[in-house]
């Protein structure tokens, strides 16, 4: 049976890829890139952080990784940037392989303050590396076409990532994986006794983020062509990830979707025409607002105001 | 079956189970009883795997388990229940199961399959009119039987309960009785379980193990137990003799 | 290098441990009684350099006069946002990350309102006392730094008398240890919440004051502010003033002596990969119990 969401989902598709053809300015094609990036970031953060409840402030980390790897491996190797984006996603996974099982092992307020210090002692590292730039940060160099080709080329990729991202999350979410991971958020102990291998789900889940997160990093430095430690790492990123994860609702797929689209065109527009201090006061008041009053999310507090409960 | 020997667990300088010896044969019903703080949940969190046994042995089906990790021996076969349930209240009580079933031992594939027999599950336990109520709104006998439909989902060889009958009315209880023993004799599971309601312990099991301070007091049938001198001190004090 | 210049880098490494330690102190009070886990506890630090610098420069009153009144305001300041924020996050299933994630924002709110209001640019506080230093032998100690410790543990000695030594500091312990005997012996859980709260907010205020003195401060200082106080309170175990003082001067002492031989920016990588080693091996702290 032919859906109303069949057609619409095709054509939204379908428009957001031939957008570039009615040569949008500048401000616009950013615009979506920057959804596209959200996207992916906070669709790849909520396979741990929404399923299993592990609440991550390291993904920028992750992040960070894919980009700072496309850079060096384009500015000192010449290698191709879709290859280095790969690449930028295999070692943001080995980093979480390596990082993943003490922190792991950490619960709740633990676990996160680690992946928090991950992502700060990377980027006093990276500060002061200087192969990676330190504190001066690296420039790319840009593929031979011309600048605009460069734009619509990066555009697509990171809109064919964050499809590709948001159906991998979804797909895990209705498989048997998916179900663990919840069976973790409920209560770890009861998971272990319905034959869970948990530390092992959890892994899985983290490195998989991680992979995600680093061919975001991968796509994202290559567009705006310059990283820097205290762009890349900073740590509004990882409030947005967050927010859109928890405004959307983090229990499903279609929450982080919903809150990134939702909030980075907020966010775009705010910083742009009022001022970024601005940006963030709202920001982090929506964040207190919709965890005291929304704690599953705007779907699903909308679903409870329309629909009544069953019996 | 399943047998423990000298089985020794502590926390920090307290001894909760001294050189702790038991046995629980194929098919039978066994009882674990004991005083309030006797060890009898820490004896079930030692043989799950929770709180490895500092020293001893566990032994099920003649292979050592004393190291194995909680996940591990829930796939050998040994599924429990916890003594305040702990369903996943986010989830509904059909999700709940099925979630169990895919991790379980029957290698079931496919989120359908899971789902049909989870819902079997859930009727074997008279639980099916709830299959999409989420946990949080079951009342405390069908948390119960919930947490039942959720060991049973792992298709177990050695299912561990801990205090099923506790809180349950008289009715809920002889309920609850038939249950266990369809669960021994249809589905061929060996049952050990702690129990602090006298009547449905000596109404079920076989076999009786007391323990007092983690150390065993008495074991052997429930009448020979109930008779024990030692046992009958342990829960109602000393005899005054004059 | 001389041996009175590894031990002048260690003497100014102590005092600043002991406002860190200041610094932890509430973060760590009310994460272990509250279980409310104060992302913004640093943000209020930096606020209260803010408000001292402001009355300092704008009003011409000495920080250290200005203290109790600072004092006062923030603990109003905690007060008015435990009503708001954290009363309501209690009511979480999770509290800590219901609190955590929460704080996060109020944390991005207060810092942003500040680059808003006074400009994001750096600035240190400088009573005139503060600059001088005082001359043992050959060691050069300076006055701000030891201003600034003297304020902290003359704070820490303060809130512990409270706690042990007072009716109200006795009732916030005895609800913390068992909620239900103490509502049932008439304590208001809800008051001592609200004076737990306050009191952390007024004493991250007043080491925010002890950082101005030896740091320029900034409003995203709050975030590496954040760092050092999950440093101590993660060394010195959740919930333990003694502790927290404790691990505040030990981490001094490390970075004391670190300071003597490292480049600045490595002794803080090697402080945070130390925490992490902490987390993940001793995660209820050196001196937790």
């Amino acid at each position: 049976m032919l859906k109303p969401k069949h057609i619409l989902f095709p054509l939204v598709m379908i428009m957001l890829f031939a957008f570039p053809v009615v040569r949008p300015p500048l401000f616009f094609l950013t615009l979506c890139f920057s959804v596209f990036m959200f996207v992916g970031l906070s669709e790849s953060w909520n396979l741990l952080g929404g399923y299993t409840g592990y609440v991550s402030l390291g993904h920028i980390a992750f992040f960070s990784t894919g980009a700072y790897t496309t850079a060096v491996f384009m500015n000192r190797f010449g290698i191709s940037p879709f290859i280095t984006a790969i690449l930028g996603g295999v070692f943001s996974a080995v980093l979480a392989a390596l990082v993943g099982y003490p922190v792991l092992r950490l619960k709740g307020a633990y676990f996160t303050i680690s992946s928090l210090l991950l992502a700060v002692v990377m980027q006093l590292i990276f500060m002061n590396w200087d192969f990676v730039g330190s504190s001066t940060g690296l420039w790319y160099k840009l593929l031979p076409v011309s600048i605009e080709v460069n734009r619509i080329l990066f555009y697509e990729a990171m809109l064919i990532v964050a499809t590709a991202i948001t159906l991998v999350v979804r797909y895990v979410e209705r498989s048997k994986f998916g179900a663990g991971l919840v069976a973790i958020r409920e209560d770890e102990d009861v998971a272990k006794t319905m034959g869970i291998n948990t530390p092992w789900l959890k892994m899985k889940a983290f490195i998989l983020g991680a992979f995600l997160a680093g061919v975001v990093g991968g796509i994202y430095g290559y567009y705006m062509s310059y990283v820097h430690p205290e762009v890349t790492f900073s740590m509004n990123t990882s409030l947005l990830i967050l927010l859109m994860s928890f405004f959307g609702g983090c229990r499903s797929w279609s929450g982080p979707l919903l809150g990134a689209v939702v909030l980075s065109l907020a966010n775009q527009l705010i910083v742009t025409f009022i001022g970024a201090e601005i940006s963030r006061i709202l920001y982090g008041l929506l964040l207190v607002v919709v965890i005291i009053f929304m704690p599953d999310g705007v779907m699903q507090y909308a679903k409870g105001l329309f629909v009544r409960e069953k019996r | 079956m399943l047998e423990g020997i000298k089985v020794t667990r502590r926390f920090g300088g307290l001894m909760a189970l001294t050189n702790l010896d038991f046995t629980v044969e194929q098919g039978q019903i066994v009882g674990l009883i004991g005083p309030n703080g006797s060890g009898k949940t820490t004896l079930f969190n030692v043989i799950t795997g929770f709180y490895p046994a500092d020293s001893g042995k566990i032994i099920f089906k003649g292979k050592e388990i004393t190291r194995c990790k909680p996940y591990e021996i829930a796939r050998l076969g040994i599924a429990r229940t916890f003594q305040i349930v702990r369903p996943l209240l986010g989830l509904s009580a059909l999700d709940n199961v099925t979630t169990a079933v895919l991790y379980g031992r029957e290698q079931i594939a496919g989120m359908a399959k899971g789902r049909e027999r989870a819902a079997e599950l859930l009727a074997y336990v008279r639980l099916d009119d709830k299959k999409d109520v989420p946990a949080q709104r079951l009342v405390a006998a069908e948390r119960k039987r919930l947490e039942l439909a959720r060991a049973l989902a792992l298709k177990p060889e050695f299912l561990l309960l801990d205090e099923v009958f506790s809180g349950l009315n008289d009715t809920e209880i002889q309920d609850a009785i038939k249950l266990i023993f369809r669960i021994r004799d249809d589905l061929g599971v060996t049952i050990f379980l702690i129990e602090h309601v006298m009547k449905a312990v000596m109404g079920t099991c076989e076999k009786i193990f007391v323990i007092q301070y983690g150390v065993k007091l008495a074991e052997g049938k429930p009448e020979e137990v109930s008779r024990d001198p030692a046992v009958i001190e342990a829960y109602l004090g000393k005899k005054r003799t004059c | 290098m001389s041996l009175s210049y590894i031990i002048e880098s260690i003497i100014s490494g102590l005092l600043l441990g002991g406002i860190y330690a200041l610094l932890s102190v509430g973060f760590g009070l009310t994460w272990g009684t509250m279980k409310v886990l104060n992302i913004s506890h640093a943000v209020f630090a930096v606020l209260g350099a803010f408000v001292s610098y402001w009355l300092f420069v704008k009003a011409g009153l000495d920080p250290l006069l200005s203290l109790p009144l600072l004092a006062a305001l923030l603990f109003l300041v905690g007060a008015v946002l435990y009503r708001l924020v954290i009363r309501p996050v209690q009511k979480a299933r999770d509290v800590i990350m219901a609190s955590m994630v929460a704080t996060f924002g109020v944390a991005i709110v207060v810092e942003n309102l500040m680059s808003f209001i006074w400009r994001p640019d750096p600035r240190i506080l400088k009573p005139p006392y503060a600059g001088s230093s005082i001359f043992i032998g050959e060691m050069a100690i300076s006055q701000g730094p030891l201003i600034g410790f003297i304020m902290a543990i003359t704070s820490i000695a303060l809130l512990y008398l409270f706690l042990h030594h007072t009716y109200i500091g006795k009732g916030v312990q005895a609800t913390w240890q068992n909620p239900t005997g103490a509502a049932l012996v008439g304590i208001n859980p809800g008051t001592v919440s609200l004076i737990t709260f306050a009191l952390s907010i007024a004493s991250a205020g007043v080491a925010g004051v002890a950082m101005a003195m030896i740091y320029a401060f900034y409003p995203s200082v709050q975030s590496v502010w954040t760092m050092f106080v999950f440093l101590v309170t993660i060394v010195g175990g959740v919930g333990s003033v003694i502790g927290t003082g404790l691990a505040g001067l030990l981490i001094g002492f490390i970075i004391g002596l670190c300071a003597a031989f490292l480049p600045f920016v490595w002794v803080n990588v090697l402080l945070f990969a130390l925490l992490l080693a902490i987390l993940l091996f001793k995660p209820e702290g050196l001196f937790g119990t």
